[in-house]
């Protein structure tokens, strides 16, 4: 008997990945905590979504770069979800009595966190990930694989038939059970694609990961190993088809096209909604500082900025400075980043704390997306190509080879 | 850090801010776009290390308790010490209405008692100052002073000391080595310009021993009853200690409009809050968003505004929207307004959530701005 009240859901968010496709920007955090609309984090939609959906524990498996994401999750209670009988837990691999490892794969984080789940006795569990930018009532799909008796339900979306293939395709029957599951498929038969947001029964589950966990063949991995064998198996597998917005931040291209999203009129992706509010950790700041020689134009900017200069159709997050005769122009300025008089920033992302001194040139008007890696100071004069990534290492060896 | 307890009185003051303060104490007031003004001072106790704090509310309280909560952005909801609310109740000695602040503190005894502080930190609640009291607690303890109270030099920049100033203001004449040897409370017209900032530093036993000793022989007010005739007679070491920051009472609608009309000088945001940091309450809100038509200068903008109009130095709350073509001017708009189309606002206030419908023009002095109360739709 433990103390602990049954839960029907729980929730686990994977949280442990790198998150390489984003360059320089997960170098030194996971990919969860990474800024995105002005004042948020990527893991604030899952976070938010498990809140306003009524899912009260949440586990997040972290392991690569775990500080700040620890940090920011805290006590849970900017989400409400510092509870005496649930909340947030942050679960990194641990020793065991015998051996203690790392998490091998996405499976595999959630088999050695199966003792984590039972405390709670749930019945279903879902399955999260930290890349995704979207609103969705859990609870709805809950209530549709309840209802049709699955014994796993993965949310799908339809995609442009073109990008399909960077996917992992579904491929249903007019039931919406899944016949047939694709990861990244040269051919797509389907637009169908994971969400990546599972939910399983847990009982088949917990077979499954004991089972994934006894073949050493296996990547450990919910898309290549252990769906394939539920499938295999001819489980009961079901798609649950969701609508709205929805997208994959995980590369600086679609991160900085989900930060433009948000300026679209009526924005593509709406972050005001009372009915559906995302909560975040926020900073203790003032409100910001427009000057009378600033010009802002078509721009989302968050609290603590100083605004003195031209801002076009960019999302400036909290304690940006924006100095006089600086240009700001497509771009997406992470918190407390300065740019000095005079220094143009075009089609780019800027990280966290980051200086762009005054005359530097970073990104294109048309060109790929340049990126600013977190605590880069630039030094005078720098010039940032389109496409580029630079950061502290490249300012310095740019300096040295300059002598 | 020092060992203190801070004890905030909200009740004083309200009766010049007009709309703004009738359905509020002055303490709750919005100002600076997104703060209250028992933010400062009790951010100011938070940071110098005050882990009990009461506040004594008498009036009006709704909006304040809702704004304190559970102390939680002030890190005060912890199992020890954290937050007291301490609102007005009836027994048989006490009456529920308080005459003066030693009536509130008289009427809270009980938890004075029960506090563990070694120093007790008396203030009131309509002050904007960022201030650590450290220094000022070493200074007490240097010159084993029995109370020391905390003053500012008058300045234009930042009393509104003219005719119509009304209110109870205490002058110091403070000696050469600190000590306060006369002190004025109200005059019309003061022989010192050290103007008291109503906080006060003293050890709690001592404080719970004078405050019983001044309510037994029916005295009710502070300054006059308890602090003067102590100055006069020498019964007690007054030492007072100078801050020299930027500070602004808030006590008239003048004065309310001044405050937030000073934060657009770079130099008075950094001491307010580069300082040291100051804790509100969290309201989940989407960064301002600007639209195309829109020209903004010199202002404050908070998080949630939407504009699409222009604004010259105005303060703008939190989810403010201006809608196309409208233009606002030295203006202050409390939270959720909504200036619809093509209207015209120049010296204004806005309390929450008013409306005003498009094309609608409202012009004030800037000695006498325009008041508009709380959810009203013009």
């Amino acid at each position: 008997m433990n103390d602990m009240r049954k839960k029907s859901c729980i929730a686990m968010l994977l949280a442990g990945g790198q998150g390489s496709r984003l360059g320089l920007l997960t170098k030194v955090v996971a990919k969860p905590a990474v800024p995105f609309g002005g004042k948020y984090r990527i893991i604030d939609f899952p976070l938010s979504n498990c809140a306003n959906s009524g899912i009260d524990v949440v586990g997040v498996l972290t392991q690569y770069q775990p500080l700040e994401l620890n940090r920011y999750i805290g006590s849970g209670a900017p989400w409400d979800l510092d509870l005496t009988n649930g909340g947030v837990f942050v679960l990194p691999p641990y020793m065991k009595a015998k051996s203690g490892e790392w998490y091998r794969g996405t499976a595999n984080a959630i088999h050695q966190n199966v003792s984590f789940i039972e405390q709670y006795d749930p019945d279903y569990v879902l399955v999260l990930s930290g890349d995704h930018i979207y609103k969705m009532d859990y609870n709805k799909m809950l209530a549709s694989h309840i209802e049709t008796g699955a014994d796993i339900t993965i949310a799908v979306r339809p995609v442009p038939w073109e990008v399909a293939s960077s996917f992992g395709i579904m491929n249903v029957d007019p039931e919406n059970t899944i016949v047939e599951f694709e990861e990244k498929p040269k051919l797509p038969k389907s637009n169908l694609a994971s969400m990546g947001v599972y939910i399983f029964t847990w009982p088949v589950l917990k077979s499954y990961l004991d089972k994934d966990a006894c073949d050493p063949a296996s990547k450990n991995d919910f898309g290549k190993n252990v769906i394939p064998a539920m499938l295999h198996d001819r489980l009961k597998l079901k798609a649950y088809a969701f609508d709205g917005y929805w997208k994959d931040v995980g590369t600086i291209e679609s991160l900085w096209e989900a930060n433009m999203d948000l300026l679209k009129i009526p924005p593509e992706f709406n972050l005001s909604d009372a009915r559906w509010p995302i909560y975040a950790r926020s900073p203790v700041l003032p409100p910001h500082f427009i000057g009378q020689r600033a010009s802002i134009e078509h721009s989302m900017i968050a609290e603590g900025c100083e605004v003195n200069g031209t801002v076009r159709k960019s999302v400036l997050f909290y304690g940006v400075e924006v100095e006089k005769d600086a240009l700001v122009e497509d771009s997406v300025i992470m918190p407390y980043a300065r740019i000095e008089a005079g220094a143009v920033v075009r089609r780019a992302i800027v990280a966290e704390n980051c200086v762009v001194s005054a005359g530097c040139v970073v990104g294109e008007a048309n060109g790929d997306i340049a990126l600013v890696g977190q605590d880069t100071a630039l030094p005078e004069g720098c010039r940032v190509l389109a496409g580029e990534q630079v950061d502290r290492l490249d300012v310095a060896r740019r300096r040295h080879d300059a002598k | 850090m020092k060992d203190i307890m801070g004890i905030i009185f909200t009740t004083k003051d309200d009766l010049s801010l007009r709309e703004l303060t009738s359905a509020r104490a002055v303490a709750a007031l919005p100002v600076a776009g997104r703060y209250r003004i028992v933010d400062f001072v009790l951010s100011n106790l938070v940071n110098s290390g005050a882990r009990n704090v009461g506040v004594i509310m008498q009036r009006n309280y709704h909006s304040l308790m809702d704004h304190l909560g559970s102390g939680k952005e002030w890190d005060l909801h912890t199992r020890n010490n954290g937050l007291f609310i301490l609102p007005p109740f009836l027994t048989q000695e006490n009456g529920g209405e308080y005459a003066g602040v030693l009536d509130g503190l008289r009427a809270n005894f009980d938890y004075l008692r029960r506090s563990r502080q070694e120093l007790a930190i008396v203030t009131g609640s309509n002050m904007v100052f960022n201030m650590s009291f450290e220094p000022m607690i070493r200074q007490h303890e240097k010159t084993g002073a029995d109370i020391t109270m905390l003053y500012t030099k008058v300045r234009a920049s930042n009393m509104e000391l003219g005719s119509a100033q009304k209110h109870a203001h205490a002058f110091l004449n403070v000696a050469e080595d600190g000590r306060v040897v006369d002190m004025e409370v109200n005059p019309n017209a003061a022989s010192y310009n050290n103007i008291s900032m109503n906080v006060l530093l003293v050890k709690r036993t001592l404080l719970i021993h004078l405050v019983d000793g001044a309510t037994a022989h029916g005295a009710h007010d502070l300054d006059r009853d308890l602090l003067q005739p102590s100055i006069k007679c020498c019964s007690l070491k007054v030492y007072g200690y100078e801050f020299d920051g930027y500070c602004r009472p808030v006590e008239t609608i003048r004065g309310y409009f001044r405050c937030n009309m000073d934060l657009l000088d770079l130099g008075v945001r950094r001491e307010l809050f580069k300082t040291m940091p100051v804790y509100t309450k969290i309201r989940d809100e989407v960064p301002a968003i600007y639209r195309s038509g829109n020209s903004v200068k010199n202002s404050l903008v908070a998080d949630g505004c939407v504009i699409e109009g222009s604004v010259e130095n105005c303060v703008l709350f939190r989810g403010v929207r201006i809608g196309r073509g409208s233009s606002v001017k030295n203006s202050i708009i409390m939270q959720d307004s909504n200036i619809e189309e093509f209207v015209e606002l120049e010296n204004v206030i806005l309390d929450k959530a008013v409306t005003i419908r498009s094309h609608g023009r409202l012009i004030g002095q800037m000695q006498y701005p325009i008041v508009i109360g709380k959810n009203v739709t013009l």
